[in-house]
């Protein structure tokens, strides 16, 4: 009973492909359609995958969308002034690091709230990208081809073409993995996470860990925002802006999933996946666009809160 | 309380079934045309009038038509195109520049169905684009400066190159003017649209003002768009010269426009899109596909109306 | 004459006795004090008379009339008024509202807030304490603690529907200057002429002698003495107090050892060490030697072991610890083999949602992993199975989170993380609070062990018996000053409060 408790997410998550699977049966559960949906997703999962980096420490990061619209704008920009591409894509890469590494100073040094924090630096950097593009969007020829060609080019095994941004987006999932499950740095993020004054008075250094953290967290919003980027095959200031909210969403939707209320990896690639599939499914039933939003909020809800009910009634 | 857990965690499950269920059994089954709109823009005015000349079009013809809003987010109006492709809808109609959701274009031209930009930009991907002939509307104005100061005087004229949609209305305006020996262009004048281009015109116009201070001396001011024409019109007002008959001409009628034409004064001529009738005519496009037509034409022109002060109530 | 009686009262927390059968009586115009080792049962005891703690049983009369205490409400509807420890004030509201706090405010016509009569009841009330100086229009945020104190007491004399019988005071000078508490005196004088019963705690010998008619000592859930103050006497009552002999325990190591060890280099050598509100520490501790620090509550205990974590400015003298500067941080700390078991366990050593291996292996991260930081989950697992089998922990599974296991196995824990590197230099912050005897044995004969293997050892204890069981050498600190330096033998627990006290009065 313990472990159905645990995996009530889990099994909604399965009830919500299988719903979809017999409203849709000959478009949902095809190879093209999961492919699909891989790729859709790829960038919300790389923010909400560096987003759990931040919220294993009990912090999170409220400036990983415009961190998104910012790193896309600056690679459009170096493109724009004639740079080659793997020389926009490192400036993207480096805004993002010191973007990140700015947010772990002011948590960690400055001692500022994370939500205030990051919500200040939401801001900058939001304003960054606009100052950076001119407030329009770059596209057409400013944007080098083999760097639009990246998010619609693939892999093929086996006679199915894995798109590329799928592909990143698991190579960012296994790294985060590694990190978090399999390093002393994860284990020390997630002491943190449990009780930061403990964690420091074991020897843990938590303010240079906090650094590190938020800074590969702005590392990851800036690989989202090269992904966007490059699938839109355009950047503009404001395009990343959605990714912040949906990736603490799945975050917490992966919450859920732990006895302990712990962020972890595999669990928010659970949240991404129930997201993207509720996207997708309710476009195929032709579900109207503002009340599929309405349907998502209520799912999300319904799932932390059962959780959160289950934890209280469980004491 | 174990169990309790259980239960609150099936019953979000249990609800979303309920509810996807309850959806499925309202949606009407497949009707004759299924078309799927995705635009990130339908906050904006003028899409929202595209939108609803597609619908009063499709109700006319018994489709089913899902609008879909991204609220601005581009990467998932592509998600919604290739949604759209796996449902297997007959057409989609998309308002926003195909470049940027080609990787979606690229998926509905495999899967055979028609994409209808409304408004969207030319793309090879797409079927047609329907839109404003921007050259016309240049055109329109150009035209009606030329036949005001009877094809002779001197000329402000207000361009903006970096934009391409713009920079082609400057380019016919050149061409109108140079054709009238007796016109004399005596500034071209890009003004920074930081602001949205009004103050920055009105500056640059009242520094022309100056320096021609002949009454007569200047004998039009060709706007690009409406926000130079603004501008241009509040520094000749300020300048105390409204009543020696310069012309003034925007593009676009927007509403401040409209009210400065209607007032009488300098500002005499806009032109104003046609928006519904981009949405009708995009419909037009889709039933003609749908019919099994081969469309030749990669864009479809709506004519666009000349606005002066004769027509501006309507 | 009032007489309030409370009877039989016993509370056992988890099986474990916190209270058996107390009875205290409190009389109209008398001021009784309740003394008590730390774990005594005083706190218990308050939680029960105030109703926020169900008694396993108790009886409770009233001029022989038996009353029901179930609840806050029916404490107040007795009559009686709690001062506890943390003063609840709120700081955003001024003290006339922090007076009238949880009472329905004066209204004109029923609807707006009677302002001027709101701040002439709580001047009355205050001008009854002698406080006339306190503005009640101020925010109570810019009082000072006493001031504060003064405010609380002003609300207790207007407070409820009935007629103060009885004020409770837990522990109110703690943080009053001695201005301060000498008006509080004075007011708590008033109110016994005037016929309340009062009730005092504290730690405060001095203060109880000259302030309290009678006392009570509870010791280990029961009353070991209950008298007139001026009969039983300083020394009785600190008897009375620790009582308990010391365990016949094999205290001191063995000589040889130790002879053998203390020719190697010392473990820290402080030297004329002033940090913060620390000064005049000077001491060296020899490998295998157990140094206690002793000192009444808040002494700067806690400060000092953290000195060798490398926090706190050191403003004067030198320390040095295993033959280097002291470590800039914990992180260096443990790495250099100094480890710590903090005095607040749940604020300071645990996670409690993560794991037992977690919360032990976390310090010892960076030894057990790979290169590049790969964790190796085998090695975690087996040094916290080692440890959790040299502790005795009794668990289910490596895996549960520590939050499941009773207080004395969580303290455990902390310990199998502290002793899992072999630390050369072990401090301990009241390592067995709140930890059950048999628990609190095992923890003993490890740090014993640790010692004997040649590494030093500074421990803080509220329970001086632990202090002289453990300590080869006891150094006492009052208010920050290291006031003494003695030798734990010869020490009896009477002998050594006796020597705290008198450092105190010395300070003051």
């Amino acid at each position: 009973m313990r472990r159905l408790r645990r995996y009530g997410t889990l099994i909604g998550f399965a009830g919500i492909v299988a719903a979809f699977a017999v409203l849709l049966p000959d478009t949902f559960l095809t190879t093209r359609n999961l492919l699909n949906i891989s790729q859709q997703v790829s960038m919300l999962a790389v923010v909400a995958f560096s987003m759990t980096l931040v919220m294993a420490m009990g912090d999170f990061d409220l400036s990983v969308g415009s961190m998104a619209s910012l790193a896309g704008v600056t690679a459009a920009a170096m493109f724009q002034a004639g740079h080659p591409v793997p020389a926009g894509i490192l400036a993207a890469l480096a805004v993002g690091l010191a973007g990140g590494l700015l947010n772990g100073v002011l948590v960690a040094w400055v001692g500022i709230l994370p939500f205030v924090a990051t919500l200040g630096t939401l801001t900058m950097f939001s304003g960054a990208a606009f100052v950076v593009s001119d407030g329009r969007t770059i596209f057409g020829r400013d944007i080098p081809e083999p760097f639009a060609a990246f998010a619609r080019g693939g892999v093929e095994v086996a006679g199915v073409t894995l798109p590329a941004l799928t592909l990143a987006a698991l190579g960012v999932f296994l790294v985060v993995w590694v990190l978090l499950e399999h390093t002393a740095f994860g284990r020390r993020l997630y002491a943190i996470g449990g009780n930061a004054e403990a964690a420091r008075l074991a020897g843990v250094p938590v303010a240079r860990l906090r650094i590190a953290a938020f800074g590969l967290t702005g590392l990851g919003a800036a690989a989202a925002g090269l992904m966007y980027a490059s699938r839109v095959a355009s950047a503009n200031p404001t395009q990343g802006a959605g990714l912040m909210l949906d990736a603490i969403a799945a975050v917490f939707l992966g919450m859920t999933m732990s006895e302990e209320g712990e962020p972890r990896v595999h669990a928010t690639l659970v949240g991404v996946l129930i997201l993207a599939v509720l996207a997708n499914g309710l476009t195929q039933l032709r579900v109207d666009s503002y009340i599929r939003e309405i349907l998502v909020g209520a799912i999300i809800l319904a799932a932390v809160g059962a959780a959160g009910l289950g934890r209280i009634l469980g004491r | 309380m174990t169990t309790g857990g259980f239960r609150a965690g099936n019953s979000a499950g249990a609800m979303l079934l309920a509810g996807l269920l309850a959806l499925a059994a309202a949606t009407p089954a497949a009707a004759e045309g299924r078309v799927t709109v995705v635009t990130p823009y339908l906050a904006q005015p003028g899409t929202q009038f595209y939108v609803d000349g597609f619908k009063a079009a499709a109700a006319e013809e018994g489709w089913e038509v899902n609008v879909i809003d991204t609220a601005g987010d581009i990467a998932a109006a592509v998600a919604r195109i290739e949604d759209a492709v796996t449902q297997g809808v007959d057409a989609i109609v998309i308002n926003v520049d195909p470049a940027q959701v080609e990787a979606g274009l690229a998926q509905a031209q495999a899967a055979g169905i028609p994409v209808v930009g409304m408004d969207a930009g030319m793309h090879p991907m797409l079927a047609t684009n329907v839109t404003s002939n921007g050259y016309a509307m240049a055109v329109e104005t150009a035209t009606y400066i030329v036949n005001r100061i009877g094809g002779a005087g001197n000329v402000v004229m207000f361009v903006f190159d970096p934009f391409p949609p713009v920079q082609m209305r400057g380019v016919i305006a050149d061409a109108i003017f140079a054709n009238h020996p007796g016109i004399t262009v005596i500034d071209r004048v890009t003004p920074d649209v930081q602001d949205g281009g009004i103050a920055d015109s009105r500056a640059k116009m009242e520094a022309i003002l100056a320096a021609n201070p002949e009454p007569g001396s200047i004998a039009a001011v060709w706007a690009a768009w409406d926000q130079p024409a603004l501008g241009a019109l509040q520094a000749i007002e300020a300048a105390g010269r409204a009543g020696e008959g310069i012309v003034i001409t925007g593009i676009d009628a927007n509403p401040q426009a409209r009210d400065a034409i209607a007032a009488g004064g300098n500002f005499e001529a806009s032109v104003a899109q046609d928006f519904i009738g981009i949405g009708r005519t995009a419909a037009g496009a889709v039933a003609r596909l749908l019919a099994g037509e081969t469309i030749r034409e990669p864009v479809i022109y709506v004519p666009t109306r000349l606005i002066t002060a004769a027509n501006v109530a309507e | 004459m009032r007489r309030i009686e409370f009877l039989g009262l016993s509370r056992a927390y988890g099986g474990q006795p916190a209270l058996v059968d107390v009875s205290l009586t409190l009389a109209g115009g008398e001021i009784h004090a309740l003394m008590g080792e730390n774990g005594a049962g005083k706190s218990t005891l308050i939680r029960l008379i105030a109703g926020v703690t169900r008694a396993d049983s108790m009886r409770v009369r009233i001029d022989g009339a038996e009353v029901p205490l179930a609840s806050a409400a029916d404490a107040a509807r007795a009559g009686f008024r709690f001062v506890h420890q943390e003063l609840h004030i709120v700081p955003q509201l001024s003290v006339a509202e922090n007076v009238a706090l949880g009472r329905p405010l004066p209204r004109r016509f029923g609807l707006a807030v009677d302002w001027p009569r709101l701040r002439a009841e709580a001047a009355a009330a205050l001008a009854r304490l002698g406080a006339v100086g306190i503005d009640p229009a101020l925010p109570a945020g810019r009082l000072t603690t006493g001031e504060r104190m003064l405010v609380r007491l002003a609300a207790l004399l207007v407070a409820g529907d009935a007629a103060p019988r009885l004020y409770v005071l837990d522990e109110p000078t703690a943080a009053l200057t001695h201005a301060e508490s000498a008006r509080l005196f004075a007011v708590l004088r008033d109110l016994a002429r005037d016929g309340a019963a009062i009730l005092y705690v504290s730690h405060r010998l001095d203060e109880v002698m000259a302030l309290c008619h009678r006392v009570t000592v509870l010791r280990d859930g029961r009353v070991a003495l209950a008298g007139p103050t001026l009969e039983i006497g300083r020394d009785g009552i600190i008897r009375a107090m620790t009582g308990r002999e010391p365990r016949g325990a094999a205290r001191p190591i063995e000589r040889s050892d130790a002879a053998a060890t203390a020719a190697r280099a010392p473990v820290c050598r402080l030297d004329k060490v002033a940090a913060g509100r620390l000064s005049g520490l000077d001491f060296t501790l020899a490998p295998g030697a157990i140094l206690g620090i002793a000192g009444l509550e808040n002494a700067g205990q806690s400060e000092l072991l953290r000195l060798f974590l490398g926090e706190g400015r050191i403003a004067a003298g030198r320390l040095e610890v295993l033959g280097r500067p002291r470590p800039s941080g914990p992180a260096e700390a443990w790495a250099r083999g100094i480890a710590l078991v903090p005095r607040e366990r749940r604020a300071e050593a645990l996670m409690p949602g993560r794991t037992i291996t977690d919360n032990v292996v976390l310090p010892h991260l960076g030894r057990l992993s790979r290169p590049l930081g790969l964790a190796r989950a085998r090695a975690e697992a087996r040094m916290a199975r080692d440890m959790a089998a040299q502790v005795r922990l009794r668990f289910r599974a490596l895996g549960q989170p520590v939050r499941s296991l009773s207080g004395g196995n969580q303290q455990k824990v902390v310990f199998a993380r502290a002793l899992a590197g072999a630390p050369r230099l072990l401090l301990l912050d009241d390592p067995t609070r709140g930890v059950d005897v048999d628990a609190r044995a095992d923890l003993h004969e490890l740090v014993r062990g640790l010692a004997a293997r040649g590494a030093g050892v500074i421990l803080t204890s509220t329970d001086l018996t632990e202090l002289l069981e453990l300590g080869h050498s006891i150094l006492i600190l009052s208010a920050g000053r290291q006031a003494g330096l003695v030798p734990a033998a010869g020490l009896t627990p009477e002998t050594l409060l006796g020597a705290i006290y008198r450092a105190g009065e010395r300070a003051a």
